[in-house]
Order: C-alpha cells, then structure tokens, then sequence
C-alpha cells in the first residue's frame, strides 16, 4: 500500500485509492492551506477543491474524498467546534442532498471539526446513494488511515474565510 | 664439497616446506570457495566437517549457498513478473501523490526520465504539450522521476507543464525494475498488470506501442471472429474447424505466415487492422 504525507496530512492508501495532498500556489493577497483528494477513479490533473472536474467522472462505485483545512483564524469558530475527525461513518450520513453538485445517483456527506490544532472539513461523493452499504466501509477505511499532525501556520493576510 | 651438498639439501627442504605451504593455502582457498557454493565439483555436497565445527555453535547452515553475482537491476528479459503496484512519491513542488494504476478500466503509460540524459530530453520537450504528442485517447499519461534525494525538483519543476502528472519517487524504479532511462511502461488496469515495457528513442514509437496495445485491449467484435467460434464449437471440432479454414486460404504447415521473423510481421506499420475497423465503424 503506498503511503502519502505532505503538509502534515498523512495517508497509508487503501488498495484502489490514489490520491494527492497538495497546497494551491498562493495569490497575490492571499494565502493557500493544503487540500488532499482522494479517489478510486484516475483524478484528472485539475481538481477543484470540493471535487470539480473529478465527480462527473465517477462510476457508481467510485468514491471521491476531500479533507480541506481552513485558515487559523477558523479555530474555535462553532462551525469547528467538533473535536478530531469522525473516522467511521454510516450509510445513514450519506444523502443526495448534500452534494456541492448534485448529480443523480450520487451521495455526499461532510463534516466540519478541528483536529491537531487546525480546522478542517471533509467531504465525500459516493458514485451511487444506493450502493452506499457497499461504499461506506471502503470509505471508512480510507477515514481509519488518514493522520493529521500539527503544523506551524504561517499568519498572512487574507486567509481564506472559513464560510 | 660437503658444504654444498648441506647447502643444497638446507635448500631443496626449504623449498619443499614453502610448496607444502603453498598447497595448503591453495587448498584451504578451495575449501571456502566450495563453501560458498563457488567450488570445483558438486555445489549440493555435504559441507566439510570443518566448516560444520566452524558453525556449530550458532547453528548456521553450513551447506553451500548460492551467490548472487548482478551488478545493476535486472534487464527486462531477466524479469518475471510483471505486477503494477501504486507510484507515490511527491510532485516537483513538494506536494505527495499517489496515483493507482490498476482497478480502472484505463492503460496508463507511465514514462521513468531523467533530467540529465539526453535522450530523455527530447521526451521532456514533446511532454511540454502532454496534448500533442499524439497518444490515443483514455491513455493517462504519468512521468516518473527519481526521488527528490536523487534529482533536484527545481530542475524537473522546470521541464513539466501544468497538465503533466510528474512523480518523484526512487521507489517507483525499483518497483518497476527500471533498468534506465527513459524507459516506458504500459499497464493495463483491467489485468494489473503491465503489458508492455522498453526502451524508446522517440516519443512517435512510444505512441505506437500504446496504440498497439489499446487495439489488443478492444473487445473481439462479433463478426470477425472465425466460423469455429460463430459455430460455437470447442474442443477437436474447434480445433478441425480452424484447420479446415487455415487450408482453404492456403495456409498449410510449414507456410512462412506461422513463423515471424520480427514484430512488424505480426504487427505491420500503420494502424492496426483491428484499430483501423473499429474506427471505420465508429465513423461509419
């Protein structure tokens, strides 16, 4: 199993799973924090954060994994007031409604919580709401080998606003 | 007179004692050579007593081993095996990435370069527009580096465009037993395995193994398959059939088409006729 870590975000990969943890090149007034993607499908070369590019390309049973961190000015914000990341989810959590992009077929779920000192969401596309008995615990899987360290932020103006 | 034939036997004993000498370090040579599995004779024969005494007290098998004699990975003929595990390893810009080449219905080629060789330079420059170098559609293109301890990601950062999927990882050669660079290999998802691999001075001749390759990887149409299997037959019959089918255009045993000299009589320049009809189909 290959095993990724970038910008405190390590992965050992479930068989089947590629992914990339990467930060955005930063603009001119602002910051960029690191993303990791994650997927049973070839990601295309260009992925938008929640997954842009990468979801119309799924099959009904691919799965599609974002864990987002937010600026350091989201810390002890409500939104991020849920401690360490949920690492077991059901197929109750999953619903068509929650997707950034709704497709037919498709399920998202998404979670906002802070963890190491750092605020993160993670969000998740199941390729097939009805398949998601089948999905989740490959998912689950995915959730139990992800770790997160602490990492010393960087202040700089601008960062991005957690809503 | 007495003293030189006292002189002469002093010598001829001195002489004789540096032989038995040099007889026995010849013999004690052989004896660790035979050890080793690199003597003269039997290599499964029982172990001297010697070496045995030598051994038993931390009980190590003193029987003779084989000695592994390879300088460098092996060549792509030495290989057997043929598996396809995940690259990762981290971009030029210091990001990780993983990238599964199996469990898809896709052929990824994945291209090993290196920054300093020079043929790898005109691979680097056609790899500036990933786009137009021409390979078939539903290819992923992957470019597989040496790890940041072997390259310097500056220069790599350099000589990539935005498109390109670039992995440094020194693990990924050993994976794929790179013996150089460049070096290609195609891997079918579908199978996990890799199903083609080489050397290549030319980005256009990489582009037609991969076109090869996609053509064997398309499903066998119904209507050009022989009578045999349109019959549903199996077995002698099948066997009878195709006899019956390989006479009647004139192939008969011994005839030159059962034995290709090269590739390129099993695969003529050009699309390949299988390619070239499904086209026609998809156009027709």
């Amino acid at each position: 199993m290959a095993r990724l870590r970038a910008h405190g975000i390590g992965v050992t990969l479930p068989d089947g799973f590629e992914g990339r943890i990467f930060v955005r090149p930063q603009g001119p007034d602002g910051t960029s924090y690191p993303v990791a993607h994650f997927a049973t499908f070839p990601l295309p070369a260009d992925v938008a954060d929640f997954g842009g590019g990468a979801v119309t390309l799924m099959g009904p049973g691919d799965i599609f994994a974002v864990l987002f961190e937010y600026g350091p000015e989201s810390v002890g914000k409500a939104l991020f007031a849920r401690q360490g990341m949920q690492r077991s989810l059901t197929s109750s959590d999953f619903r068509p409604t929650l997707l950034r992009r709704g497709l037919g077929g498709q399920s998202g779920t998404q979670w906002f919580f802070t963890e190491a000192g750092r605020p993160f969401t993670f969000y998740a596309v199941l390729g097939s709401h009805a398949r998601r008995g089948f999905l989740v615990p490959q998912l689950n899987t995915l959730l139990a080998a992800l770790t997160v360290s602490p990492q010393p932020v960087v202040a700089i103006p601008g960062a991005a606003p957690w809503n | 007179m007495l003293a030189l034939v006292l002189l002469l036997t002093f010598v001829v004993l001195l002489m004789g004692v540096l032989v038995a000498g040099l007889l026995r370090s010849h013999a004690d040579i052989l004896r660790a050579l035979h050890d080793l599995g690199a003597g003269v004779g039997d290599p499964t024969a029982e172990a001297s007593p010697r070496a045995d005494h030598r051994h038993q007290g931390d009980h190590v098998d003193a029987r003779p081993v084989a000695v592994p004699f390879t300088v460098g990975p092996p060549l792509p003929a030495e290989r057997n095996h043929s598996w396809a595990p995940t690259l990762a390893g981290v971009t030029p810009q210091g990001d990780a990435l993983a990238v599964a080449v199996t469990g898809t219905d896709t052929l990824t080629l994945v291209a090993f370069l290196s920054s300093g060789c020079s043929t790898c330079a005109g691979f680097w420059d056609a790899l500036r527009r990933p786009d137009d170098v021409g390979l078939p559609d539903g290819i992923r293109l992957v470019v597989v580096t040496k790890g940041p301890e072997m390259e310097i990601p500056a220069e790599i950062r350099a000589k990539t465009s935005p498109g390109l999927l670039v992995i440094m990882s020194t693990e990924a050669w050993g994976d794929y037993e790179v013996p150089g660079s460049p070096f290609f290999a195609l891997v079918d998802g579908r199978s996990g395995r890799r199903i083609g691999e080489g050397v290549a001075q030319h980005f256009s001749q990489v582009v037609e193994l991969v076109r090869r390759a996609q053509a064997d990887q398309q499903p066998f149409p119904l209507g050009s398959r022989g009578r045999a299997s349109a019959a549903g037959l199996d077995g002698p019959a099948r066997e009878s059939a195709n006899d019956q089918e390989l006479q009647a255009a004139g192939i008969y045993p011994g005839h030159e088409s059962l034995y290709p000299k090269s590739l390129d009589d099993i695969f003529p320049p050009g699309p390949s006729p299988r390619l070239a009809a499904e086209q026609a189909r998809r156009a027709g």
